[in-house]
């Protein structure tokens, strides 16, 4: 699925939310690099078991790019397969940038508690906060499926630390 | 408005080198956190980089764990002196006190998008003053409002008496405002009718507190982290007054110390104390005086309690008689102290009292309170069996689902559980409450209760219950600041429908375009028993602007002017102006003396926000955030008040301050500091010592403990416990959502996580009603009671609920509200929880509009509802909005 195609069947927006984000504030100030993501080969569909995540790197391999892939095995925002249950999402809480690492909790879908300040994110949901401090949802890596194979192709929404998912 | 759809960004710009810096804190809950401003102009694209050496915070990106991050919520564009800046507000990094590591909530942290801007959901600020002119709020000038509000202000206090005129205002929006508004109010219209924004009469909202001698915010927030068991009622601090708990509870915790909370909702802060060696004491609505007392008799049955402690600082007979007069004993305190209900002479008394009482026994606390009895013999060990030959340091912390459902009882049951733990005036050992907003009140006149028709048992006058005497049609004229007043209340619906009738179904409607013509209009309405209604607010409240005012005037808030006020650490700080309130907003404190003006006072020249502050300095003399020496200190060195308090940053300094003899300034740690050594000399210069400082607030200076008879209000909780299908019906807050929404509803991310307004419920409840989460519900009752009139009655017993109902002066309404269902493991069976102010769907309906007869208080938190699905909402099987995941997951 393509961001474009994820935005529209999630409901969104259209094309020129991609292309000019910011608009009005301070759009002026940022280059358009949205079509500059990479895609990345990250799994096999066919080797994912229902609740058991698989950590990967994603924009890039700096600073919290580390993120997490994993089979809900119900039906999710944004998710791909038959069941469209796949998800992937960063690993780093929004709020002051705590290890969410290993914290995927299967009887609600959820990453979190964070160490720090406690939040926790409801992965069926695009990642919204379900209870705590972050700013925003967990950033939602967007996921492509071909053949078997498994591609990220995108971030919704700003990582932890960085001023820009892809400048750092 | 914002629709629950929210696009996230995926950058954000940085504040170059050279922005601005100011500093505020933060306008929401009563923590009030420190944070930075960070301004520079759109002009010239001159954003910061993100190496260390091109930003204004000095660091290279990616940031750190905890570092100088910014969130795309966190950045806004405003207009300052008229020029489109940026702004990035963000948690200050280097404060030393309340957000210590530079912590913040997801309402403060997102605080950017609070600010107006016309390209956001803030586009509907009130900008312009509106009259309503043939059933329209139509813009108008300011001089042409003003002038039509004071002279029918005026007329209706001359012709229909003070008490016409109704004042119902915010306590809380900094002291430069509620000075004004309460000099106004109090001082010169002198009206009895007059209450804040949270109760229908202006009472003391902790009378256990009061009769005791504690101060609501006498503790540090250290105490909170430093006591070794502390005490939590009807609250989840983590849920409601975050940072208290992340940099203060949490750490305790984390240090070893045993918390246990009180309340029927198992929320993250509670679940990670019982995770932590703490305790969940799941208590049915309305029974904690129960559990507290049945805790209380462990304790003296096993003789826990801190005899030293009590010998020293409780009461005796003696002391508890001295001190009243043969007078009227007019005041509340006086009359309940001496009423013989809650008296004792001392504790022996007062324990001779709690063991005859059957329903104290444990057995029947736990059975009547629905909870595990082994928990209430557990809570009294955490709180009271000695460790290692030492008691533990015990500390009570109180808050709203508490004190608003069974306001006197359980704040006498819990300031006397308090008292024998040896809780209350040394650090790590203290009693007070969380807090709700903020505390910006300074009054500015003294309450008229002599002028208020109502009474108590007796001949003791009581505070005029504003809600009373507007649906009996004695308010003419309606001076709403900063409130929604109706949803805020309780038995909502029925008071919108009075009001409705007062106001828009009076035939005295202006239909006319002059302005004489529109004042004798409205005369002649408050003349024929309806009434006027002018308002004072940020946004169009619906429905007290949007469908009831004649006249809606446009304030300017946090930002926009700048301001004073304190936490519920009683520390000061100074909130500055940083960007250009919309078009011809204007701060309340002006508005105000516009009116006063008209209307023939004296003393409303004021010129800026200053004027104010330094005016209503000598009246904090001796009060908890007293702050005139910082005006003293201020003149000395040839600034203002505000420049002064500037100085302090968002470290502030804790009220009552000081000065010492070389001119600096001191604040205090706590109130009731026991350890505390004042000047043995005295008070020098301005300086003002009291009570307060170093003993208890009682008529000795040592506390009075007293008894809570559980039947002075067991009518009540008999008569409204549910019947048949009925589940109890309470409500709160939640951690991503402040107060009635006004900014949270203008944000996309906040719309997104809380669209409408939901109804927990616990999954038998919900499987015996056919209920999944996502449906939407229709929550009803048959069963709120209302009061006709003001209580009637002539002997003591005549003034209780059933005393009421005998008299006939207890009405049965209906009420209906709906909701999104949220069927969730960490609501208590029996049950349902709502978000306490969605206007549109406000869940006040559904509680009784019926005052706590002893204190005056609305017991907002226990009501009774039946629920039923009526069809889907839009969130069941969309992902976009809502969550219905657990809120306890750890």
């Amino acid at each position: 699925m393509s961001r474009r195609k994820f935005l529209l069947s999630t409901g969104v927006a259209t094309t020129t939310v991609m292309v000019t984000i910011g608009t009005g504030k301070a759009a002026t100030d940022i280059p358009a690099m949205v079509a500059t993501y990479p895609r990345k080969k990250i799994a096999k569909l066919s080797a994912l078991k229902a609740d058991e995540p698989l950590n990967f790197e994603y924009p890039d391999e700096g600073a919290y790019a580390q993120s997490m892939l994993v089979k809900l095995g119900t039906e999710a925002g944004g998710g791909i397969g038959p069941q469209k249950d796949v998800v992937a999402f960063n690993n780093f809480c929004t709020h002051q940038g705590g290890d969410l690492t290993d914290s995927y909790k299967a009887d609600t879908k959820s990453m979190g508690a964070c160490p720090l300040h406690l939040s926790t994110y409801d992965l069926t949901r695009h990642g919204i906060l379900i209870s705590g401090q972050a700013y925003q949802s967990l950033p939602q890596v967007l996921l492509e499926l071909q053949g078997d194979d498994i591609y990220a192709v995108g971030v919704f929404g700003l990582i932890y630390g960085r001023f820009d998912n892809l400048q750092g | 408005m914002s629709t629950p759809y929210y696009i996230p960004e995926t950058n954000v710009p940085l504040p170059p080198k050279g922005a601005d810096v100011i500093t505020t804190a933060c306008d929401y809950c009563i923590v009030a956190c420190g944070y930075k401003v960070y301004r520079w102009p759109v002009a010239g694209g001159r954003s910061g980089g993100p190496k260390a050496s091109q930003n204004a915070f000095g660091a290279d990106f990616p940031v750190e764990v905890l570092g100088p991050w910014v969130a795309p919520n966190q950045h806004n564009v405003v207009l300052h002196e008229g020029e489109p800046h940026h702004v990035v507000i963000v948690p200050d990094k280097d404060t030393e006190f309340v957000n210590t590591d530079g912590d913040s909530s997801l309402r403060g942290g997102c605080i950017a998008q609070k600010c107006y801007n016309p390209q956001t959901p803030t586009r509907d600020r009130l900008s312009a003053p509106l009259m309503r002119i043939y059933g329209i709020l139509q813009p108008v000038p300011w001089d042409f409002a003003l002038d039509v509000a004071a002279e029918v202000g005026n007329y209706v206090r001359t012709k229909h008496g003070a008490n016409a005129y109704g004042v119902k205002t915010y306590s809380y929006q900094f002291i430069e405002n509620t000075y004004a508004i309460t000099k106004y109010a109090l001082r010169h219209i002198n009206t009895a009718n007059f209450t804040f924004h949270d109760t229908p009469s202006d009472v003391s909202s902790t009378p256990g507190f009061r009769d005791a001698g504690f101060d609501n915010f006498g503790p540090a927030y250290e105490d909170w982290m430093n006591a070794e068991t502390l005490m939590i009622c009807g609250t989840d601090p983590y849920e409601t007054k975050t940072i208290l708990w992340t940099q203060w509870i949490m750490k305790g915790i984390q240090n070893g110390q045993k918390c246990i909370m009180m309340t029927p909702r198992r929320t993250a802060g509670v679940a990670y104390a019982e995770n932590n060696g703490g305790l969940w004491l799941d208590v049915n609505l309305g029974t904690d005086l129960l559990v507290v007392n049945a805790i209380a008799r462990i304790i003296v049955e096993n003789n826990w309690q801190d005899a030293e402690w009590i010998e020293n600082w409780v009461n005796n007979k003696w002391g508890s008689n001295s001190g009243f007069g043969q007078g009227t004993r007019n005041t509340p305190w006086q009359w309940r102290t001496t009423w013989g209900k809650f008296q004792t002479d001392g504790f022996d008394d007062w324990k001779k009292w709690l063991l005859a009482q059957d329903e104290f026994k444990p057995e029947h606390a736990a059975k009547v309170a629905g909870i595990d009895i082994k928990k209430i013999y557990t809570a009294a060990e955490m709180m009271a069996k000695p460790r290692n030959g030492k008691h533990p340091k015990t500390s009570l912390m109180i808050e709203k689902g508490f004190y608003w459902s069974n306001n006197t009882g359980n704040t006498q049951a819990i300031s006397a559980l308090g008292i024998i733990v040896g809780a209350g005036g040394r650090p790590g050992q203290v009693i007070g409450r969380a807090g709700g907003h903020q505390r910006g009140g300074q009054r500015g006149g003294k309450y008229p209760r002599n002028k208020s028709p109502m009474k108590l048992p007796g001949r003791r006058r009581r505070a005029l219950d504003t809600d009373t005497w507007t649906m009996s049609g004695h308010t003419r004229f309606a001076h709403v600041i900063g409130t929604t007043w109706i949803q805020s209340m309780c038995g909502s619906q029925q008071l919108a429908k009075r009001f409705e009738e007062l106001t828009v179904a009076n035939p005295h409607q202006v239909r006319a375009y002059d302005k004489q013509d529109i004042i004798d209009t409205l005369k002649r309405r408050a003349d024929s028993g309806g009434m006027v209604v002018i308002n004072q607010d940020i946004y169009l409240v619906d429905p007290i602007g949007n469908r009831y005012a004649d006249i809606v005037f446009p304030a300017a808030t946090w930002g926009e002017d700048t301001f004073m006020r304190a936490n519920g650490e009683r520390r000061l700080r100074l909130y500055n102006r940083f960007y250009d309130p919309p078009g011809e907003a204007k701060p309340d404190w002006w508005i105000i003396a516009e009116l006063g003006k008209r209307m023939g006072f004296d003393g409303f020249d004021w010129k800026n926000s200053n004027d104010v502050a330094e005016e209503s300095a000598r009246f904090s003399r001796g009060s908890r955030k007293d702050f005139n020496m910082i005006k003293v200190a201020a003149h000395r060195e040839g600034k203002t008040l505000h420049q002064k308090l500037g100085e302090f940053g968002t470290n502030g300094i804790q009220g009552p301050v000081f000065m010492r003899e070389d001119g600096s300034l001191m604040g205090t740690k706590r109130l009731h500091d026991t350890t505390r050594k004042l000047d043995p000399d005295g008070p020098q210069g301005a300086n003002m010592f009291n009570k307060k400082l170093t003993h208890f607030n009682s008529q000795t200076g040592r506390c009075n403990i007293q008894k809570s008879p559980w039947s002075l209000f067991s009518d009540y909780w008999e008569w409204m416990k549910p019947k048949g299908d009925e589940l109890w019906c309470t409500s709160g807050r939640t951690n991503e959502r402040w107060q009635s929404g006004f900014d949270d509803r203008r944000r996309p991310y906040i719309v997104q996580r809380w669209p409408d307004n939901y109804v927990e419920i616990h999954p038998e409840d919900a499987k015996a009603r056919g209920i999944e989460s996502g449906d939407m519900l229709m929550v009803f009752s048959d069963r709120v009671p209302s009061l006709k009139e003001t209580i009637l009655g002539v002997e003591g017993s005549d003034y209780s609920f059933s005393g009421q109902m005998k008299a006939g002066n207890v009405e049965l309404t209906r009420a209906a509200v709906t909701g999104v269902a949220m069927v969730t493991r960490h609501i208590k069976k029996g049950i349902l929880y709502m978000d306490f102010l969605h206007t549109s769907q406000p869940a006040n309906a559904l509680e009784g509009r019926i005052v706590d007869w002893i204190s005056g208080n609305y017991n907002y938190k226990m009501g009774v509802a039946e629920v039923k699905k009526i069809g889907e909402s839009p969130y069941k099987k969309s992902f976009r909005s809502m969550s219905f995941a657990p809120r306890d997951i750890t």
